[in-house]
């Protein structure tokens, strides 16, 4: 009977308050994107006449249609699509590259170790604590060596390269409880390496692939260092071209459009959140609880 | 099935010897046991015999083939895992017919092994199932199908039972014995149950400290313990020990027991020859198992081997069949199994009847049969 009665929603001062501080947190996180959607659906004239988070006088799709297929990003008048391909062109390499290698790597130190398998999975740590600063000028020198510069695999390259510290800590992590007594048994079964990483280990890694592509796609398509400073001419992906639209100063600035543009490079990985977020705290927890 | 030969295997890791040169040799068809306390070797014995583990030294061989360099699926081995380790991703019959499919049987041979297997081990009903959805016992059950489907020459079993309940336990242990008279196939089998390895083996290795502290049949080891590890780690209750004086008149020897209140008894050692004359008038240990200290039963009472002596009654724990009482001798305490209409109160003397023919002696500094 004590359980029924906790359970029954009393209104309390002490909820109140509760309430009242995670109002304004969902305001607090919300009013920029209330204020940037506002603003992407009004004239100019409109922005220039109202306040901020007024509603428009009527809502109009102008500035996302502009920002989309003719807005100036620097000398090219095009508008972000060019540079919204560009994106997926990078990103959806980069991630299930980055994502493969780190569950193979994170197979390989928690199931075939090997002498020095935890030290080598330290320094490979140390990746995850590089700032990007530091990787640009020796990158740059190598890709240059590779003959990548200026293109996309280039910057696919860096990304799977900077990535997999990250992906190689999760699958790793996300490994160690899986008990090795199924690997020996699948050896035993006659399996082999891959055989037992293909047939035993990655279907029961999709709660971690979920975790590692959300912050894989996160991680890449939000990228701007290296996008600005690997891509070439026409390989920039959205955010440098986001930049560019917004530091574009050719008459007035078009606060609509701005905002328009920025919502359309925030777009994806808002729906991949949207659509996965709920695997993403499963996922980060599933090594947790031992079922 | 086949046999196999482990011919002083040492294994060593970092600065540790866990196995300190193992022979042990059993022929086709046989079921060995390997019990010991944790940590003596004998799970990194079976892993070296599957091949998951490298040996330090020495050689393996089964069915007449060194194996100790070979790969585990190239031994020819199917194991049973403590955890059961099915693949939870697939299907009780997937699981039964992996190491086929790998193994590259066509399909329909495969479908006939699972079909075979499922019925000797009465899991056709779970064949759809996901491992996630069995209870523990069918769990262990298709573990073994899994061992099973394809006919190897050695079965290893990791602890099998040890994550059943005691029930359940029992029953297994019953269908693994059934199972072995059926197919005689060749096992080893690991536990550190001892009434496992008594009910189940054909030969028992008995373990300590990456040694093998004795190996021979489950009766030479609970009858002729090589050492008071052995005596006392085989068997419940536990063989008693009792420290006392070793005495001899007229070339007859015996063991001398004082009771709390002080009387005095010569306990005599019918086995005892001219070897023990150094020891006389020594501390030696007495090894003398619970239910060979009885009440008295008067058609046995009058045998040379048995002599007889009065305690008081100090404990008694009652098991049902046989109630055990703890007396007090030479100031240690004894257990003795009597029956429960004979057994005198807690704290009245009581007339024990000793059957000195099973008695074994040991050294009290090396632990070492004497006797």
């Amino acid at each position: 009977m004590a359980e029924l009665s906790l359970n029954k929603p009393r209104f309390t001062i002490g909820r109140l308050f509760v309430y009242a501080t995670l109002l304004l947190g969902v305001l607090f996180y919300l009013m920029p994107l209330l204020v940037m959607l506002l603003t992407s659906f009004k004239s100019m004239d409109d922005i220039r006449s109202g306040n901020l988070l007024a509603l428009p006088d009527a809502f109009l799709f102008d500035a996302w249609i502009k920002a989309w297929s003719s807005a100036c990003t620097g000398v090219a008048c095009d508008g972000v699509q060019g540079y919204f391909w560009n994106s997926f062109q990078i990103t959806i390499p980069a991630v299930l590259i980055s994502t493969f290698l780190g569950a193979l790597n994170g197979y390989v130190l928690t199931k075939w170790k090997f002498r020095g398998s935890d030290l080598f999975f330290g320094l490979m740590l140390f990746g995850c604590f590089i700032p990007f600063q530091v990787v640009i000028l020796p990158m740059a020198q190598t890709l240059g060596w590779l003959g990548l510069a200026n293109t996309t695999t280039g910057l696919v390259f860096v990304h799977i390269v900077y990535g997999m510290s990250f992906t190689t800590l999760f699958f790793r992590n996300f490994y160690v409880a899986v008990p090795t007594e199924l690997v020996n048994a699948a050896r035993i079964d006659g399996a082999g390496f891959f055989t037992i990483f293909w047939r035993i280990i990655l279907p029961l890694s999709g709660p971690i692939f979920v975790v590692c592509i959300i912050w894989q796609f996160t991680q890449v398509w939000n990228d701007f260092l290296f996008g600005v400073v690997y891509s070439g001419g026409d390989t920039k992906p959205i955010t440098v071209a986001l930049n560019n639209l917004v530091n574009t100063s050719t008459g007035v600035k078009e606060y609509n459009v701005d905002m328009a543009a920025a919502m359309i490079a925030a777009l994806p990985t808002l729906i991949v959140y949207v659509l996965a977020g709920k695997y993403f705290v499963r996922g980060l927890t599933a090594g947790a609880v031992k079922g | 099935m086949a046999a196999l030969d482990i011919q002083n295997v040492k294994k060593t890791f970092g600065n540790v010897d866990v196995l300190k040169g193992i022979n042990l040799s059993i022929k086709d068809g046989e079921f060995l046991i390997l019990v010991g306390p944790s940590g003596c070797g004998k799970s990194t014995l079976m892993n070296s015999i599957a091949g998951l583990e490298e040996v330090t030294s020495g050689d393996i061989c089964i069915g007449g083939g060194a194996v100790t360099h070979l790969p585990p699926k190239d031994r020819d081995i199917a194991m049973v895992f403590q955890s059961y380790a099915l693949y939870p991703s697939m299907s009780v019959r997937d699981n039964i017919a992996f190491a086929l499919e790998i193994r590259k049987v066509p399909k329909a041979e495969r479908i006939q092994e699972v079909e075979r297997v499922a019925d000797l081990l009465q899991i056709s009903h779970l064949l759809d199932r996901k491992p996630s959805q069995l209870s523990g016992g069918q769990r262990q059950r298709v573990a073994m199908g899994r061992a099973l489907a394809r006919q190897p020459k050695i079965y290893l079993f990791d602890e099998p039972l040890s994550n059943l309940d005691a029930k359940l336990r029992v029953e297994m242990r019953t269908e693994i014995k059934k199972l072995h008279q059926r197919l005689k196939t060749t096992i080893v089998y690991v536990t550190h149950d001892q009434i496992e390895a008594m009910t189940l083996a054909d030969r028992i290795a008995v373990m300590k400290d990456g040694m093998v502290q004795q190996f021979g049949t489950p009766q030479e080891i609970y009858d002729n313990p090589a050492n008071m590890f052995v005596a006392g780690f085989m068997g419940s209750p536990a063989m008693n020990f009792l420290r006392c004086e070793l005495t001899c008149g007229d070339g007859r020897y015996a063991v001398r027991a004082i009771t709390k209140d002080g009387r005095e008894y010569a306990l005599p050692l019918v086995h005892a020859d001219a070897r023990l004359q150094p020891w006389v008038g020594k501390e030696v240990v007495l090894g003398i198992r619970p239910e060979l200290i009885t009440h008295v039963i008067p058609h046995k009472s009058e045998a040379d081997s048995v002599a007889h002596f009065t305690a008081r009654v100090e404990v008694a724990e009652p098991t049902g069949p046989d109630t055990l009482v703890l007396v007090e001798l030479n100031g240690q305490e004894v257990d003795c199994r009597v029956d429960p209409r004979e057994q005198r109160p807690v704290g009245t003397d009581m007339e024990f009847m000793v059957d000195m023919s099973k008695a074994v002696l040991f050294d009290p500094e090396t632990e070492e049969r004497l006797l």
